[in-house]
């Protein structure tokens, strides 16, 4: 068992307690211990209670930390019980020992008091990831959601409430840094304890579980669940409460089930969008975290997600794993799959063409050449003209189902976008349009860009027009 | 199937009411061995392995600790799946759950904690990606000596640098059945998928400057690569799956009985329906000598003009069969040829002096690239006939 914070209450018979070479102390021991912890800062705030005796007058306390990332400043002692009885007179950091203090507390009374001191320590993260399988034809998903607390931090905590924050804060300094500084300046930080640990750690790892485990000893047949995990938001952010007590010793980590969904709803979708997935058609799977797909009980914080689908023969095929951004209650899961070689995109130039060119002389009489009667001469340049682009977007489907495809392109420049296949305008130089594609079958969705070039360009936007492309002479 | 030293997985027993394991001054420890292992090879870059185990477990809390070395395996990949249950317990289907993970710092190991509602054997699944393991096919295939038809054979290629043994174990490769080969530690094993007696080749000569330039600059004699283009469908005795991307080694029956090798190509990943297109060697008898018979401009006014440029080709065929010749050109190149190239997209049609017969193959062509084809007839005797062919593009707006 290794504690390296330890609070210990000083008997002496005058101030300063520290400069005696003859000390007498006792060590009250952690009674319970809360760890709120922060995904987007290494950041955990520590909340512990001790039982503390105290003669009626002046107490020194000693609070010390030696090797771990207790940021000092954050260190502060509170009264939970009698504080009208008891008052901390001073805090003081000695010169010459690093990752200590001592409070000076009155107390007009003889008699225990129940204190809590919390303070800011570095080291102990938490993450989210995320398992889904889906089914063999990729219609529904289990989706499981996991937290995984990891401590760093140089001390264990046993028996520790934990709590994991999710939320983005301000921080204006680093905890570790903080830690690392210290109030004084203080010699080379010794390294942390650490190292490969004895192999019985697991078991401590596990007391938490066992000792739940006796306590349901008389109804075996009784299902044990894993841990809930209780969501509740918190101004701008969101706290998950792990059910019971938890043991983390320092350099371990703890993976728990965060949320079980066994029948989430999947919608497989095709989507080109280069500035979102580069210049490629990826396969989507599409899923919303609310109520009907059996989730939507609480954001699901930033993670990895990694995808499986279980095979008409039980076996799991590996799919991808990819990150994923926090996503609110009642917002999309959109998970990439990447390239399907299965489906072939590409788009296909069919035809150029020029007109409405417009040319002048010294910039100052501006005529169109075609403009019957009018000859531009030698010295005439033309200086804008409107550029007529045939494309086919070609879909070739060689899955065994129908796909759905949604495709953005972007036009920059005062673009008309003409096409029988409606579409609408995502933003500005942006157009969507969808397309469905059978098995087996390949489509064009043809469309005709007319970008006014030179002179010509007015403005920097695409509209569009619901109209039949120009003809492909050597096509048609 | 041998003991498996590298990787392991350990239950504690941990019966409520007794010491727990953090006191216990005695453990008892079973080895689950793996029963079956299952490799997923689907995946273009990653590798699953999927091992079965029967895992004793007691009606309350149990450590089930997973360890491995001197493998890649991704921890955070691991899923841990109850599949069964055997023995006296087979019939109640026991509350299984995993309550939580743990990972001890330093080891390549991890401990499930799993809670039970009774005591018996339950068979999992602990699957998990795995580096070092990868796969990649090659074809061969040996034409008939007229080149219409091939046997195609496809080969899978596993190699195992996972510093793990696999025997008995069954392998999906994403195609195909899953077989069941064992493979030592850096070991690669070469397997036969399907073969194929007799799928149809059509044999194409290609002529296209920009991507196969020329085999004498000078007498301006294209060169002319030969292809055998197959499609990946029923018809053809293939179309159960795509066909994945691989060396294609070709060889031809000759007169005496033998083969011969006659070239070799990387074939494209081939979805169902889909042709694969396979790049042999150049064809020594098509001859076609190319070059830019007409450029006019014709002035619009200032600066603007359109172009006339007339692309011949003579094309003489010394085989002993007719051919199908296609007749590919750039349209910048072209363009740049005839000297009048700039930054502004090709504005083109094709004139009437064309002499190809119908329309540019509709597939292969575009604004950027034409292709027509070309009968050729056999030569007669030994004279070949000069068949003479014009392309004439008209470069519209050009400035």
């Amino acid at each position: 068992m290794k504690h390296l914070l330890t609070l210990i209450l000083v008997f002496v018979f005058a101030a300063p307690a520290w400069a005696r070479n003859i000390d007498l102390s006792t060590v009250p021991t952690r009674d319970t211990v809360q760890l709120t912890i922060y995904n987007a800062e290494d950041i955990t705030l520590v909340r512990e209670t001790r039982i503390v005796t105290f003669k009626k007058g002046v107490n020194p306390l000693q609070f010390s930390w030696a090797n771990t990332l207790i940021d000092p400043t954050s260190v502060e002692l509170r009264f939970l019980t009698r504080p009208d009885e008891l008052t901390v007179l001073d805090t003081t950091y000695p010169h010459d020992k690093p990752q200590m203090l001592y409070w000076n507390v009155a107390s007009e009374f003889s008699g225990e008091a129940r204190v809590e001191i919390t303070y800011f320590t570095s080291g102990i993260t938490w993450s989210a990831d995320y398992t889904g399988i889906t089914d063999a034809d990729e219609k529904a998903m289990r989706l499981e959601g996991f937290v995984t607390v990891t401590n760093n931090s140089g001390e264990d905590y046993e028996d520790a409430q934990v709590r994991l924050v999710v939320g983005t804060i301000n921080l204006v300094e680093k905890i570790e840094q903080l830690a690392r500084r210290g109030l004084i300046p203080a010699p080379a930080a010794g390294a942390m304890l650490g190292g490969r640990l004895d192999r019985s750690m697991r078991q401590r790892a596990m007391k938490g579980m066992v000792m739940e485990a006796e306590g349901m000893a008389l109804d075996m047949s009784a299902p044990m669940q894993a841990k809930q995990i209780i969501k509740e938001g918190l101004s701008e952010y969101f706290i998950f409460t792990i059910e019971g007590k938890e043991t983390v010793p320092n350099q371990w980590s703890k993976r728990m089930r965060s949320f079980d969904a066994a029948d989430v709803p999947v919608k497989v979708q095709y989507r080109y969008r280069i500035n979102e997935y580069g210049n490629q058609l990826v396969r989507m799977f599409l899923l919303t975290n609310d109520d009907e797909a059996g989730l939507g009980q609480s954001p699901l914080p930033d993670g990895v997600v990694r995808l499986f689908r279980a095979n008409d023969t039980g076996a799991l095929s590996y799919l991808t794993q990819q990150p994923i951004k926090y996503i609110p209650v009642g917002d999309k899961i959109e998970l990439n799959l990447g390239h399907d070689p299965n489906v072939v995109f590409e788009l296909v130039d069919l035809r150029v063409f020029r007109d409405n060119i417009w040319g002048s002389i010294n910039a100052k009489l501006r005529r169109r050449f075609d403009e019957p009667g009018v000859r531009i001469e030698d010295r005439g340049r033309v200086q804008g003209w409107d550029q007529h682009t045939v494309f086919a977007q070609r879909i070739r489907n060689y899955t065994a189902k129908p796909i759905d495809l949604e495709i953005r392109r972007s036009f920059g420049g005062d673009a008309t976008y003409i096409s029988q296949t409606p579409a609408t305008r995502h933003d500005y130089q942006t157009v969507q349009y969808i397309a469905r594609v059978e098995p087996g079958q390949t489509r064009d969705v043809t469309y005709e860009l007319i970008l006014r070039q030179g002179s010509n360009q007015k403005q920097n936007r695409v509209e569009i027009q619901s109209a039949k492309p120009a003809a492909v002479p050597w096509l048609d | 199937m041998k003991r498996l030293s590298l990787l392991s997985l350990l239950a504690v027993l941990a019966v409520s009411g007794v010491p727990t394991v953090s006191d216990a001054r005695v453990k008892l420890i079973t080895l689950p061995v793996r029963e079956r292992v299952e490799i997923q090879l689907d995946h273009a870059s990653a590798t699953l392995v999927e091992e079965e185990r029967v895992v004793p477990l007691v009606a309350g809390t149990n450590q089930v600790d997973f360890s491995w070395a001197n493998t890649n395996i991704d921890p955070g990949t691991i899923v841990f799946r109850v599949v069964g249950y055997e023995g006296d317990i087979a019939g109640k289907a026991p509350a299984v759950n995993v309550l939580s993970v743990s990972y001890p710092p330093g080891e390549n190991a991890l401990v499930w904690d799993v809670s039970s509602t009774h005591s018996g054997p339950v068979r999992v699944r602990i699957s998990y990606l795995l580096g070092g393991l990868d796969k990649s096919y090659n074809y061969r295939a040996v034409t008939e000596h007229d080149e219409s038809t091939l046997a195609l054979s496809r080969y899978i290629r596993v190699k195992n640098f996972a510093n793990e043994q696999y025997d008995d174990t069954q392998i999906h490769a994403g195609l195909g059945d899953k077989f069941s080969k064992p493979i030592g530690i850096n070991e690669t094993k070469e397997m036969l998928v399907e073969r194929i007696a007799r799928v149809p080749i059509t044999k194409t000569y290609t002529c296209d400057p920009a991507q196969f330039g020329y085999t004498d600059q000078a007498q301006k004699k294209l060169r002319v690569p030969m292809h055998y283009v197959l499609t990946n469908n029923s018809a053809n005795g293939l179309g159960g799956e795509a066909m994945p991307y691989g060396k294609v080694r070709i060889f031809q029956k000759d007169s005496t009985g033998t083969t011969a090798f006659i070239g070799e190509d990387w074939g494209a990943f081939t979805p169902i329906d889909d042709r694969m297109r396979l790049y042999l060697g150049v064809a020594q008898d098509v001859v076609v000598k190319r070059t830019i018979e007409r450029r006019d401009r014709t002035k619009v006014g200032g600066n603007l003009s359109h172009y006339d440029v007339v692309v011949k080709y003579e094309i003489e065929n010394f085989k002993d069969k007719p051919v199908v010749l296609n007749v590919a050109e750039l349209i910048d190149q072209v363009r740049n040829e005839a000297g009048f190239g700039s930054g502004h997209s090709a504005e083109w049609v094709i004139g009437d002096q064309t002499t190809f017969t119908g329309k540019p193959d509709a597939e292969e062509s575009s604004q950027h690239r034409i292709v027509f084809h070309a009968d050729l007839p056999a030569r007669k005797g030994d004279k070949a006939k000069k068949i003479v062919h014009k392309l004439h593009l008209v470069f519209r707006n050009q400035f």
